[in-house]
């Protein structure tokens, strides 16, 4: 039987398709069909199974990363959606928090706000802090306000009252009145969606949600009916932003946790592979032609967001912690009005793409530096597919070169060293920043770009170690065979931590995990199948940002939460203030069934001579030799298990290239990931 | 007749004049020559990327890890680094009046104490306006040291608003609470016991204060360890090269910025009003741009006896902080981008006070100077500035005592207004401007903490000023006590409107209201008695161009939003409005 993996990108939808019997791993890309990504998709797999010679019946699982949700969030292609909140706060959507987009410049603007306030409707209700009522509900003001939107014409209605988090009743009521009054429109209400504290960041994702929810509904409708047409009986999964897979129909209720499934992708299947090959430290680098994305992943476990900022818009969702940055192949350089080599975030995409692609963009990218440098084949890409420019991409660098008063040598490495400094930073963010040692972690390099910087990035961080998948360009789709169904369930309940909270946190728990257990029935997971995981977001009273410490299974809970707080506090923030008392806030239940997954076999050790896979060679410009050096060049799908060879080198392969400075040394391990060490 | 003092930029011991005579330098420069000396362009970019990295996370760090609601909720706080010289050599971005807030502070304790006397781990602590580098008294600063192989390289700094001495007088500086020259609060690595003591006794909620010390600590621990760290991969030297070559780049993107302006003598007058005086007082500028510097000359009257009152440390960041935005928002905010710039203001007047004018207040005041900065660089470079933006810094200061424990509270808060429309685009609605992007409390964590409630925090309809491009709309903010307390509202354009530009009309007035039996407030002071209500309405913004040049869909939307009612909107745009 064959499971089938799907990431569907703006340009490009990667097909990766595994044979449970035989082990056998295909890989099929289509060109996207961004009108409906469905037709691309469906079509690419019914392409790739034939490719294999299997028919839809020999499809076991169908999972899919999509960047629909997110697509519509940036270019603003949601629905019509109205908003039904407490009287006095239908501008708090707008207001926010009232900070301006920008400290200095003038010209930027707010994201556009996805309610115009037409739309935005009030009712009297108003509910105190501590769940009782200070003003019921009006019923029949809300009645009349949702057939004011009715008539108005939207699509989707969000429903936010304060307090919804602490007494669900209002907004219970509310959704009933909706559903009787406008049963058609999607209904997103905020204690469902997001029942923490904070109001604007609860409306904000209760809103996002609605604005997506008919979009995804629909997406998913056509993809479901286009696989079920071409005799696919699997059930269609959907990576959700917490890098979790969910059934199409639980996905559909809750768009918004979808709004990062395709970088989350990629983790998860980074994450497989250092399961596979006995490294659970690692930090993902995630190169592409506009942006790069990371994310460190400790003891195997990537580090869950509860909120985060997508696409201006704040979201609280369960997400994997993935840091983004302006910066990939087509990132281009320039000197400022001060003299400084700038490199990103604008890139030349792929079309025109970098100068030396020859469509006539003439403006130097971090892919023309490294054609220059001879890090990139000079001549071709894409294993001979593409030809490429040296004239073109010399003479950009030579512009910039002039400007500068350096070399064009010399400059082509400085646009290496500046983006890679901004990914650098990048990768502080989501390590140093939050108490992880870089120098403790290996890199895994994908994406097209990633392998090509990934030596130069792991030594602007002291890392020692980098793991270049098999296949770095389509690890996305391969990381949808890799993963487990997962959902996340929270409540907020403030107490202070002690004896007497003990009964409060066994009543949470119960009632997340009664949530947990009515999902894994939903989504079919046998009794043996089922993995739950419990946290606390916990603070010093008196703060308001919590760190997540994990719930033991058995135990003395009170004093594992206390010492577990006090270490995670003294790892970030450097002190621990004994004498101030704990507060806990938020109980999270992660759930997971475990599904069967792919399964790589260890390929038997073939040697350590890697001679069988030499291509040549070509110079290569070498930052540490200041020089050209002439390196060995190898064929990626010629090198076997158990070869090793010392840099200066070159690995290429369709759909990246790896550079092994002096000094370092590659291996290929029994999974055929290539392992590059200092040494 | 006022003395007149110059000053230039900002730091060591030039404070005073110097920079801001050296030498014009070429206005086309060539880069080569300007950093090949000393560092590559290369180098120095890298180098900023990492020194941009540590300023972020000592912010993160002590946001995160502090207890008062105006640091953890509202980032009412700042980061940097700094040089021996007391040269910003990078801030983290949070807010532009804190460019000049800390910036005089190493200044001042190159004054009080030998630096050859200063070991690792000691921490100084310093708050005040004429004795530390200060603008005003809550912003407490902590700074520390950075030493690399034993020698004293660098400062970690971080300044944190406390929202503390409240519910008190503005006559002079002595009544607006501690004035803390700096001192040491740390002697290399040990807490100075009575130092702290004696600061917490004079803060009316210690337990909040302590706590935010601890978070102020992390930060600039977390500072040296990474400046540290900086120096061992690319060298000391290098680093400070690279620290230098940066705020030499600040300098020549300031310049380029200049350049671009029109040489020539723009002029600016406004007036100021708010609770604390009665009337109006004029304010005025004079703005001479000649190649790649500028001159800006301010007159303004005698200073007075309220906290309204800049001192010159903040006239300078008001300054900095204006013309970075009109020239090139993406300077680097460090000490290089003051070297273009020579700043004149009537010594003693109430935009460059002496001790010992209270000075509580000056944020609004400092908004207005950005506003006159604008104003007069209007003519000049009309499509970079904006209409008048709600003039103020709104703060409302709450400070009674808890119902169950009888504890003492304080919570201020700040409200955000209109943002001037702009040449191709309507004014933000309800926003920070300028000086200040503090961040609002989210309702469900100030009820929690604090015996108040907010009944409506919206939009004010009709408060952006018409025009081609509409100005930003106002806020209203209405609370509810939930025990008796003692109120202090601050802000401005209560009684003079923010204008309009190039035919655009002004935004609306601010308002203050007391509703269900409360006495009237005296000169923005009060009491609210539980279950009484009050209601701030902070001013909108200008419009900008004619009414009559209106997009009609823009205007039809206006309409269907609310942003102008029908009536107003036919006087206003005629025949657009019918449609």
């Amino acid at each position: 039987m064959w499971r089938i993996g799907v990431d569907s990108g703006g340009t490009f939808s990667d097909v990766c398709l595994f044979d449970d019997a035989s082990g056998r791993v295909a890989v099929w890309k289509v060109s996207s069909t961004p009108a409906d990504p469905s037709e691309g998709i469906a079509r690419g797999v019914a392409e790739g199974l034939r490719e294999v010679g299997a028919g839809a019946a020999d499809v076991a699982y169908f999972g899919h990363g999509t960047t629909v949700a997110t697509n519509a969030l940036i270019q603003h292609k949601g629905v019509r959606t109205g908003l039904i909140t407490t009287e006095g706060f239908r501008d708090l959507l707008e207001i926010g928090r009232q900070k301006r987009p920008d400290l200095y410049d003038m010209q930027a603007d707010k994201p556009p706000t996805l309610v115009s306030r037409d739309l935005r409707l009030e009712v009297p209700e108003r509910m105190r802090h501590d769940g009782s009522v200070e003003t019921p509900l009006d019923e029949g003001a809300f009645r009349a306000a949702v057939r004011v939107l009715r008539t108005a014409g939207v699509e989707a209605v969000a429903v936010c009252f304060l307090y919804g988090f602490v007494s669900t009743t209002h907004e219970n009521t509310a959704a009933r009145i909706l559903a009787e009054e406008f049963p058609e429109a999607f209904a997103s209400i905020s204690h469902i969606v997001s029942p923490e504290f904070r109001e604007f960041e609860r409306l904000s994702t209760t809103v996002v949600n609605a604005y997506l929810g008919p979009v995804m509904r629909r997406y998913i409708g056509r993809l479901e009916k286009r696989l079920q047409d071409s005799g696919i009986a699997a059930a269609p999964h959907l990576t959700q932003s917490n890098g979790g897979v969910i059934g199409f129909d639980q996905a559909a209720l809750l768009p918004v946790r979808t709004v990062l499934s395709g970088p989350s992708t990629g983790v998860v299947g980074a994450q497989a592979i250092g399961q596979a090959i006995g490294i659970p430290d690692l930090i993902t680098f995630d190169m592409g032609g506009t942006s790069t994305d990371v994310a460190l992943l400790a003891g195997g476990a990537c580090r869950l967001t509860g909120e985060a900022m997508v696409h201006g818009y704040p979201i609280k969702a369960p997400m994997l912690d993935i840091h983004t940055v302006g910066a990939g192949g087509g990132s281009i350089a320039f000197i400022d009005s001060g003299g400084l080599l700038k490199v990103g975030p604008r890139s030349a995409g792929a079309d025109p793409g970098p100068v030396c692609y020859g469509r006539g963009n003439d403006e130097a990218t971090v892919t023309d530096a490294n054609v220059v440098l001879g890090t990139l084949n000079p001549s071709h890409l894409l294993g001979g597919r593409m030809a490429i420019r040296h004239d073109l991409a010399a003479a950009a660098i030579d512009r910039l070169a002039s400007k500068l008063g350096m070399s064009r040598m010399a400059t082509a490495d400085g646009i290496i060293a500046v983006v890679t400094a901004n990914m650098a930073r990048a990768i502080r963010v989501i390590s140093v920043q939050r108490g992880y040692d870089p120098r403790d972690y290996s890199l895994v390099a994908f994406g097209g770009a990633g392998p090509l910087h990934a030596v130069r990035l792991a030594q602007a961080l002291d890392m020692r170690r980098i793991v270049v998948p098999r296949n770095p360009g389509i690890l996305c789709a391969m990381g949808l065979l890799l993963t487990d169904l997962r959902a996340d369930f929270a409540v907020t309940r403030l107490s202070l931590l002690g004896d007497a909270a003990m009964a409060g946190v066994g009543a949470a728990f119960r009632e997340l995990d009664a949530m947990a257990s009515a999902w894994f029935a939903a989504e079919g997971i046998a009794a043996g199948d089922r993995r739950i995981k419990r946290t606390v977001d916990m603070r010093y009273a008196g703060q308001n940002y919590e760190l997540p410490v994990a719930v033991p299974e058995e135990g003395d809970i009170l004093s594992a939460l206390a010492r577990g707080f006090a270490e995670a506090h003294q790892r970030i923030y450097g002190f621990v203030a004994e004498e101030d008392p704990v507060q806990l806030v938020t109980f999270r239940v992660e759930a997971s069934g475990v599904v069967p997954k792919a399964r790589f076999e260890a390929q038997a050790d073939s040697g350590a001579d890697a001679s069988g896979a030499l291509a040549g060679s070509r110079t290569v410009w070498m930052a540490e030799a200041d020089d050209f050096v002439e390196c060995p060049v190898y064929r990626r799908d010629l090198l076997r298990a158990g070869n090793r060879f010392s840099g200066p080198a070159v690995i290429e392969q369709m759909d990246a290239t790896t550079v092994v400075p002096a000094g370092w040394m590659a291996r290929v391990e029994p999974f055929s990931n290539i392992v590059l060490e200092v040494g | 007749m006022t003395s007149r003092m110059r000053f230039g930029g900002l730091g060591g011991g030039n404070a005073v004049g110097q920079s801001s005579f050296s030498p014009v330098k070429p206005r086309f420069f060539s880069v080569r020559g300007i950093c090949m000396t000393t560092i590559d362009p290369i180098t120095t970019e890298v180098i900023g990327s990492a020194l941009s990295s540590i300023v972020e996370e000592m912010g993160e760090a002590l946001i995160k890890a502090s207890h008062s609601t105006n640091i953890k909720e509202r980032r009412d706080c700042s980061t940097a680094l700094f040089d021996l010289e007391g040269r910003t050599l990078c801030q983290a971005e949070h807010i532009p009046m804190h460019l000049g807030s800390f910036l005089g502070l190493i200044e001042h304790i190159r004054k009080r104490h030998n630096q050859t006397d200063l070991r690792p781990g000691d921490v100084f602590c310093g708050n005040d306006a004429y004795e530390g580098g200060g603008t005003h008294l809550p912003d407490i600063v902590l700074a520390e040291p950075v030493f690399v192989d034993g020698i004293m390289t660098a400062w970690a700094v971080n300044l944190a608003h406390h929202a503390d001495f409240a519910d008190r007088g503005h006559v002079h500086i002595y009544q607006e609470g501690l004035r803390i020259p700096p001192i040491r609060l740390y002697k290399a690595g040990k807490l100075q016991v009575d130092v702290q003591e004696l600061i917490l006794l004079n803060c009316q909620v210690p337990k909040e204060r302590l706590s935010d010390f601890r978070a102020q600590m992390a930060a600039n621990r977390l500072g040296v360890q990474r400046f540290q760290a900086l120096c061992a991969k690319y060298g000391r030297a290098t680093v400070l090269a690279a620290g230098s070559a940066l705020l030499d780049y600040a300098e020549r993107k300031m310049r380029a910025g200049i350049s671009a302006i029109p040489d020539g003598v723009y002029r600016f007058a406004d007036t100021y009003d708010c609770p604390e005086i009665d009337g109006e007082m004029p304010l005025s500028c004079e703005i001479s741009v000649r190649g790649d510097s500028m001159h800006l000359h301010f007159d303004a009257p005698p200073q007075v006896r309220a906290g309204l009152n800049m001192t010159m440390t903040a006239l300078l960041s008001t300054v900095y902080y204006a013309v970075k935005m009109v020239v090139d928002p993406t300077i680097l905010p460090n000490a290089g981008l003051a070297r273009p710039l020579s700043v004149l203001a009537p010594e003693g007047s109430i935009v460059n006070c002496v001790h010992p004018a209270a000075v509580n207040g000056r944020l609004s005041l400092c908004q207005r100077v950005v506003d006159l900065i604008l104003g007069a660089l209007a003519s000049a470079v009309p499509d970079r500035v904006i209409a008048a933006c709600n003039g103020a810094c709104f703060s409302i200061t709450f400070a009674g005592h808890q119902p169950d424990d009888n504890r003492l509270w304080v919570y201020l808060e700040t409200i955000g207004g209109g943002s001037g429309a702009r040449a191709t685009k309507d004014g933000l609605d309800g926003v920070h401007v300028h000086m200040t992007n503090t961040s609002n409390l989210p309702v469900e964590a100030l009820e929690l903490e604090y015996p108040l409630t907010l009944v409506r925090y919206e939009l004010v309809d009709g408060s952006g000023g018409p025009g081609r491009q509409r100005g930003g709309m106002a806020i209203r903010r209405v609370y509810r006590a939930e025990h008796d307390c003692r109120v202090r509202v601050d802000g401005a354009r209560l009684l003079c409107p923010p204008w309009g530009l190039f035919g655009g009309l002004p935004g609306g007035q601010a308002e203050i209201n007391v509703y269900g039996g409360a006495k009237p407030f005296d000169h923005g002071h009060g009491a609210l008695r539980r279950g009484e209500t009050i209601e701030v309405i902070t001013g909108g913004s200008g419009g900008y161009g004619p009414p009559s040049e209106r997009d009609p869909d823009a205007v039809r939307r206006d309409i269907a939003e609310g942003a102008i009612d029908l009536a107003t909107a036919r006087a206003v745009y005629g025949g657009i409005a019918a449609g």
